[in-house]
């Protein structure tokens, strides 16, 4: 059953990373495609109805995770006190700024909060990606499982590296969606910027797939299918982009993300927190979870209110589907 | 400074500052979502009133949402003792919470501010409702995790000192976290009635957008009078049995009860002193203390030199806070009842004097609101699962009180900008009037 909760939390996790991820790649990518306060309007307004919903699963995925696996909430949240806290207030900057722009029509106003939101998207992906790349490098841990190491051990060669390449990632995604879901002079830049952001991409997925079997070895051989996928999906993504598919775009640039975070997450397992030097343990889902009555009572719960919001979020997401024109 | 003292403030002044956001949206989502239904039903004043609401409401509810992400993930940064412990239990309604309500109200709210030209009139409509659903079960999940840590039910304790939950049902079923939920429902929906009919009163008394202005001072008076009796009795009442019974300690400490007393008097006012160890220059009314906990003038009731000192939560806050609630509580149905046979008589509307004391009337409901939750959860000292764990012991072993001092004054920065700018907003669109409001367009 810890298992079955490993797969929600997985699952959660990538959700909200396909989701939140594309309009934080949306704030990360604005800068450099939309070029007037019209066109930057345009590309906030393209993530409007959707940015809440999808924070939503960062929250819910918390909460599951505290009651799934409350010693890995305690530990891990406590433990890296400063770099939560910093997200946190960077996610509250960035809600404050996609919600107070539109608020006053003054262009300074707009172009403070148009900075703010750059900004605090960018940081944000970059500390994700930093934090993952903790995860899977590695943390000093406690006798109790608590954190012990220092804030400049956390900004390690690796970890540094994967969130590069989150950014990177996280902006292509963004791309694609402003490609999908938006008109205008913008939209086009975006879609001549996709093919460079994409040879970057790659090229960092390939230095960083080399620094991961440097760190950690060869997992599992069937881990090997996965990669696989990983650059099926980044073809197809380039292919689909060049005929202007923006939706499979779209869709290629999902499961290129989710296969890597599949990757992620089967180097990970069994452990939520593993500690360093690796090989030495840390919190595993079978430490961290609660009675067999209680995990179940969570799972079910979870499950069962999961798929009424995949349900009901795909009806809405179709609803409001449709292309936000931008003229300059 | 003591890392639990840090801890605690830091705790106290980020929900405090929460707070205020999800009492307007608990208390305005009945009114967006009925304008909502009788606008698409082809009222175009409703549809403007609609219109205006939801504009307020989704200011109210983005800083609500940002401010209380900070919350969630603070048992788990500075309250990791309590977590590690008692995760399997609360972790579940707070997940709920975010997978049953917080999705509702986000997606839903999503539609109803930007799908008025997009989605069909029907959908429109269930996106008002399922909003205002999704926020009255996000209350719900919250409170019940309180519920829980105020009187602990459904669980068992490991031999290794672990919580872990025996029965869901048992925890959100429980009498004590409904009728707690019900009583801070009706104070939400009295801060509610009191915003729309002071709003519409301000319009009244400015002889502006007059006819949307009675609207709100009619629906808003009936509300602010139905809920502020509601808040009373049964819900309060209720509320003061559960003290009485589980926590009589509170009691006493709300109370000012020092000396354990039969015949107990109750005291209108005076000020506690912890050194005489009792009320300086109170007014009493006789053996109701008594009637009020026990049903019976001649009760004995406990005071707080019967317990333990270690057990005793902060007396004089507890009383004040107290005081504060039931005091303001009581005003609030003289000033609802008031402006109601106004209304009644059809004066209401041409009588400034009452508009007046509702217009002024608008912050109190929030601040009786915040001084009921200092009640509980700072009567619940020195407690943080009532009973069974101290706070003391629930604190982050690894997070120092420095390191909290800094995010402490980091949210305070943060907060102090985010409540101007909330309060600028805001004021901004009460002078614009629901007359201006257009489609809402970007983000």
């Amino acid at each position: 059953m810890s298992i079955v909760a490993f797969i929600v939390i997985a699952f959660m996790i990538t959700v909200y990373v396909l989701l939140d991820g594309y309009d934080l790649g949306v704030g990360a990518i604005t800068p450099l495609v939309a070029r007037s306060d019209r066109q930057r309007e345009g590309s906030m307004r393209s993530i409007g109805p959707f940015w809440n919903g999808n924070e939503v699963w960062l929250i819910a995925g918390g909460g599951a995770l505290f009651a799934l696996f409350p010693k890995a909430y305690a530990s891990s949240f406590s433990g890296f006190y400063l770099p939560f806290i910093i997200v946190l207030w960077l996610l509250m900057f960035r809600g404050v700024a996609m919600e107070l722009r539109s608020h006053f029509p003054s262009e300074l106003w707009h172009q403070f909060w148009d900075a703010c939101f750059a900004v605090s998207s960018v940081l944000l992906i970059v500390l994700f990606g930093v934090a993952l790349g903790n995860l899977l490098h590695g943390v000093p841990l406690g006798r109790q499982g608590y954190f012990i190491g220092t804030f400049d051990e956390l900004l390690n060669p690796y970890s540094v590296l994967v969130g590069v390449f989150a950014l990177v990632a996280l902006a292509l995604h963004g791309t694609t969606f402003l490609v999908m879901r938006t008109q205008g002079p913008a939209a086009q830049r975006a879609q001549r910027l996709l093919p460079r952001l994409w040879a970057v991409a790659l090229v960092l997925y390939i230095a960083v797939s080399a620094a991961t079997v440097a760190e950690r070895g060869i997992g599992f051989s069937w881990i090997g299918l996965v990669p696989l996928l990983t650059l099926a999906s980044l073809g197809a993504l380039l292919f689909l982009s060049l005929h202007k598919d923006g939706r499979g775009a779209f869709m290629a640039s999902s499961a290129f993300l989710a296969s890597l975070l599949l990757q992620a997450a089967v180097t990970l397992y069994p452990y939520l927190l593993p500690s360093l030097p690796l090989g030495s343990g840390g919190i595993s889902i079978f430490d961290a979870a609660p009675s067999p009555l209680a995990l179940a009572s969570a799972l079910t719960v979870t499950i069962v209110g999961l798929v009424a919001v995949v349900i009901y979020s795909a009806l809405v997401m179709r609803q409001l589907a449709g292309k936000v024109v931008v003229e300059d | 400074m003591d890392v639990v003292i840090a801890d605690r403030l830091q705790f106290a002044f980020t929900v405090m500052f929460h707070y205020l956001f999800p009492i307007t949206t608990i208390g305005l989502v009945p009114f967006v979502a009925l304008y909502t239904i009788q606008g698409v039903r082809g009222d175009a004043d409703a549809a403007k009133a609609a219109a205006f609401w939801t504009k307020i409401f989704a200011v109210n509810f983005a800083i609500g949402v940002v401010t209380g992400i900070p919350m969630e993930f603070q048992f788990g940064t500075n309250w990791a003792a309590f977590s590690a412990v008692s995760g399997s239990v609360i972790g579940q309604p707070l997940a709920m919470e975010g997978v049953y309500a917080f999705f509702l109200e986000s997606i839903f709210l999503g539609v109803l501010l930007y799908g008025k030209t997009y989605v069909a009139p029907w959908l429109y409509a269930t996106s008002a409702v399922a909003v205002w659903f999704g926020s009255w079960l996000s209350g719900f999940f919250i409170v019940a995790t309180d519920a829980w840590m105020q009187h602990p039910v459904g669980y068992t304790i490991t031999p290794s000192g672990v919580i872990e939950l025996t029965s869901l049902p048992a925890v959100l079923l429980s009498p004590f976290a409904w009728w707690q939920f019900l009583h801070v429902l009706c104070g939400a929906l009295v801060a509610g009635g009191f915003v729309v009919a002071g709003i519409g009163a301000y319009y009244l008394l400015s002889k502006r957008e007059t006819l949307l202005a009675r609207r709100f001072v009619d629906a808003g008076v009936i509300v602010a009078f139905v809920f502020s009796i509601l808040v009373v009795f049964p819900t309060g009442d209720r509320n003061g049995d559960d003290v009485t019974k589980y926590q009589p300690i509170k009691l006493a400490a709300m109370e000012g009860l020092y000396a354990t007393t039969k015949d107990a008097p109750l005291a209108i006012i005076g000020m506690p002193d912890s050194h005489t160890k009792s009320l300086i220059d109170p007014i009493y009314v006789p053996d109701i203390l008594s009637f009020l906990a026990y049903g019976n003038f001649n009760a004995n009731v406990k005071g707080l030199n019967a317990y333990a000192a270690a057990l005793e939560p902060p007396v004089v806050l507890t009383y004040y806070a107290y005081h504060m609630m039931v005091g303001l509580g009581t005003i609030f149905v003289a000033i609802a009842a008031l402006a109601t046979v106004f209304l009644w008589r059809k004066r209401l509307f041409e009588t400034p004097a009452i508009l007046w004391l509702l217009m002024l009337g608008m912050p109190f409901p929030y601040i009786a609101s915040e001084a009921g939750w200092v009640v509980s959860e700072v009567g619940r000292q020195p407690w943080i699962i009532y009973g069974i764990m101290r706070t003391a012991a629930g604190v982050s072993p690894t997070v120092a009180s420095g390191e909290t001092i800094f995010t402490l004054l980091g949210f305070a920065g943060m907060y102090f900008l985010l409540g101007v700018l909330f309060l600028y907003l805001v004021l901004r669109e009460i002078a614009l009037g629901p007359s201006a409001v257009v489609e809402h367009g970007a983000a």
